[in-house]
């Protein structure tokens, strides 16, 4: 089994790759740092595993170099797990791609990263519902200052590749129970 | 391109189409996200004060001075000419002169310690590291004594504003300039790359979304913009100097960027870059990049710095330099009013530019160059070639047509604008 960090330019994957591997990769506060895919060694559950730090990438279908390695990464790599880093404060852009990797049959964890940030910016985001309705593990994080960072590894070996189909019934079965009853929405949930 | 083709022949069956894919995320995120009122914070304030160009322009302006001014302190009055200079010129110089083997007109002694200089027909022993040119003394005075803190100071504060996120906004603010010439305000990440190492440069131009921009952003880098051991090993030679020669070579820079954009065919759309918030830098993430990338500097420099020494040496001793100077002597100055021994700090600039620069600096100590000469000699260093480790990535990244052109334009640039400075002096009257 191999891990494939993935995400948009500038989400904070190299940290993620530097915290779990505490290997050295550039960290740096601007979009494309990471132009290359970078390899170390993490220890889940007592085994090594293989983690890659793919290149920033805003969708699959590649319009840069990065994002075609990006796209070469992940076709070479059928048997990992994919942690999509996404940035909480704008979580409709960084699902697109999340969507098309699952749409892949690959097992994905959502990192809902910059969690500090949108706080700041007021943002809520009901992290158990979005769970829900993904089927798949959604682990709100703060890489700088590492907080998230346990439950996200933990949650690494629950990842399975789960039906396009059946996110998209979901979502609308939530969404009619929601507007049925008015129950659905309220709670956010905060960093654990 | 080989990438390309593989990726398009892997044609993969994807459920959603684009719209279906989005209408599925606004529905998801319609249950899920939940907007509040949007707080502005100081962190706002300030990120809006360095977009805007009434405030931004000034204070990107005081960010550079402020970055320059500890360059020079730091590196230039601080450590090479506070402690370096005394410690190589004073102690280390003087020391190998009366321990090593030789002396004088001994080869292995000139090569390693010092070849002398002649002063009056007399060979005379020299009295700083510059001038020495020998393997340990000024292959290692290059290194050590001058470029390495020049290396420390560039990265510390590139760190600095990398990680708190002010190079977007730079790159925002430099917009519209840099679209006249055909390139995105993105240019400024592998530019300023580029003043410190045009390695890392050159690999971050892979954001760039077409192949003209990159053949342009690359070609551009390796003719006009020097690298950290070169600005730090100039400074140290020419404080007086440096302002000119950022100016020709930025007037360069633009003007045939602008020319390239014009006869380069492609299209160079725009490129939307996100710019992320302000951050606070760790000071663990600046230490490691300044570790990482100080000792990357110093596992290349030091070997091709003095095996570039041991060359040039050989080159003198053997008199294959002086045959190279009567050579291309009538060109050299002729074309670019500099002096045939000029030929001396080229062949050096191939390996590296911080050697060349101090190649140069010991045809200075000679005293046989004027000061617009050795102006000239310094933007010929620049611009005649990249160095080794450069070129050696541009054959990796550019297919060979794009590396035809870029030497084509190199050969032109070199020509052409060496030989417009030069013409300048003469107009001037200072050439």
């Amino acid at each position: 089994m191999k891990i494939l960090l993935m995400g948009h330019p500038n989400v904070g994957k190299s940290v993620f790759f530097n915290r779990l591997t505490g290997a050295k990769v550039f960290e740096s506060n601007y979009p494309g740092t990471t132009v290359d895919f970078m390899k170390g060694w993490m220890r889940l559950e007592g085994e090594d595993v293989e983690l890659i730090d793919v290149p920033g990438a805003f969708s699959l279908e590649p319009k840069d170099r990065a994002e075609e390695v990006a796209v070469k990464m992940l076709a070479e790599n059928r048997d990992s797990v994919v942690v999509c880093v996404l940035d909480a404060s704008k979580v409709e852009r960084g699902l697109y791609l999340a969507l098309e990797i699952i749409e892949r049959g690959y097992p994905v964890v959502v990192a809902l990263n910059m969690w500090d940030i949108a706080e700041d910016k007021n943002i809520r985001i009901d992290v158990e519902k979005l769970e829900r309705i993904l089927g798949v593990p959604v682990v709100p994080t703060t890489a700088i200052s590492g907080e998230g960072f346990k439950e996200l590894v933990s949650k690494i070996k629950e990842a399975a590749p789960v039906k396009i189909e059946g996110v998209i019934e979901s979502a609308s079965a939530v969404s009619a129970a929601a507007s049925a009853g008015k129950e659905g929405g309220g709670e956010s949930a905060a960093v654990s | 391109m080989r990438l390309r083709a593989q990726v398009k022949k892997e044609v993969v069956k994807v459920p959603l189409s684009v719209d279906e894919r989005w209408d599925l995320i606004e529905n998801i995120s319609k249950q899920t996200v939940e907007f509040g009122a949007y707080k502005h914070t100081l962190k706002d304030a300030i990120a809006e004060l360095t977009v805007k160009p009434l405030t931004g322009i000034p204070v990107a302006i005081a960010v550079i001075y402020g970055f320059w001014s500890f360059f020079c302190d730091f590196a230039g009055t601080l450590f090479t000419d506070g402690f370096m200079v005394k410690i190589f010129d004073e102690h280390w110089l003087p020391w190998l002169q009366s321990v090593f083997p030789g002396g004088l007109r001994n080869s292995f002694y000139a090569l390693m310690v010092d070849a002398g200089h002649l002063e009056e027909g007399i060979l005379v022993a020299s009295d700083n590291c510059f001038e020495a040119f020998g393997v340990l003394t000024s292959g290692l005075f290059i290194v050590f004594g001058v470029v390495l803190w020049a290396i420390l100071a560039f990265y510390l504060i590139f760190a600095i504003l990398e990680d708190i996120g002010y190079l977007p906004r730079l790159a925002v603010l430099v917009d519209t300039v840099l679209h006249k010439i055909g390139l995105h305000g993105y240019a400024i990440v592998p530019t300023f790359l580029s003043l410190g190492c045009n390695v890392p440069g050159v690999t971050a131009t892979r954001p760039l979304e077409t192949r003209k921009q990159r053949f342009m952003m690359m070609t551009l880098l390796a003719i006009f913009v020097p690298c950290g051991a070169q600005i730090g090993i100039m400074q140290d030679l020419v404080p007086e100097l440096m302002g000119w020669i950022f100016l020709t070579l930025a007037i360069g820079y633009l003007g045939f960027g602008f020319i390239l954009n014009k006869i380069v065919p492609g299209k160079s759309p725009e490129l939307i870059m996100d710019v992320p918030p302000y951050q606070m830098p760790t000071l663990r993430n600046i230490g490691r990049k300044l570790w990482i990338r100080t000792s990357g500097f110093l596992l290349v420099a030091v070997p091709f710095v003095l095996l570039g020494c041991l060359i040039v040496g050989l080159m003198y001793l053997t008199g294959a330099m002086d045959w190279l100077a009567a050579v291309f002597g009538p060109l050299l100055m002729v074309w670019f009013g500099v002096p045939s021994e000029t030929v001396a700090p080229l062949i050096a600039g191939f390996l590296r530019k911080d050697l060349a620069v101090g190649v140069l600096g010991g045809l200075m100590a000679q005293g046989i160059m004027t000061t617009f000469q050795v102006f000239t000699s310094v933007i010929l260093l620049c611009i005649y070639f990249p160095c080794l480790a450069t070129f050696a990535l541009m054959i990796k990244e550019e297919n060979w047509k794009e590396l035809l052109g870029s030497l084509a334009s190199l050969v032109a640039m070199v020509f052409v604008y060496g030989g417009l400075i030069h013409l300048v002096g003469i107009i001037l009257g200072v050439a």
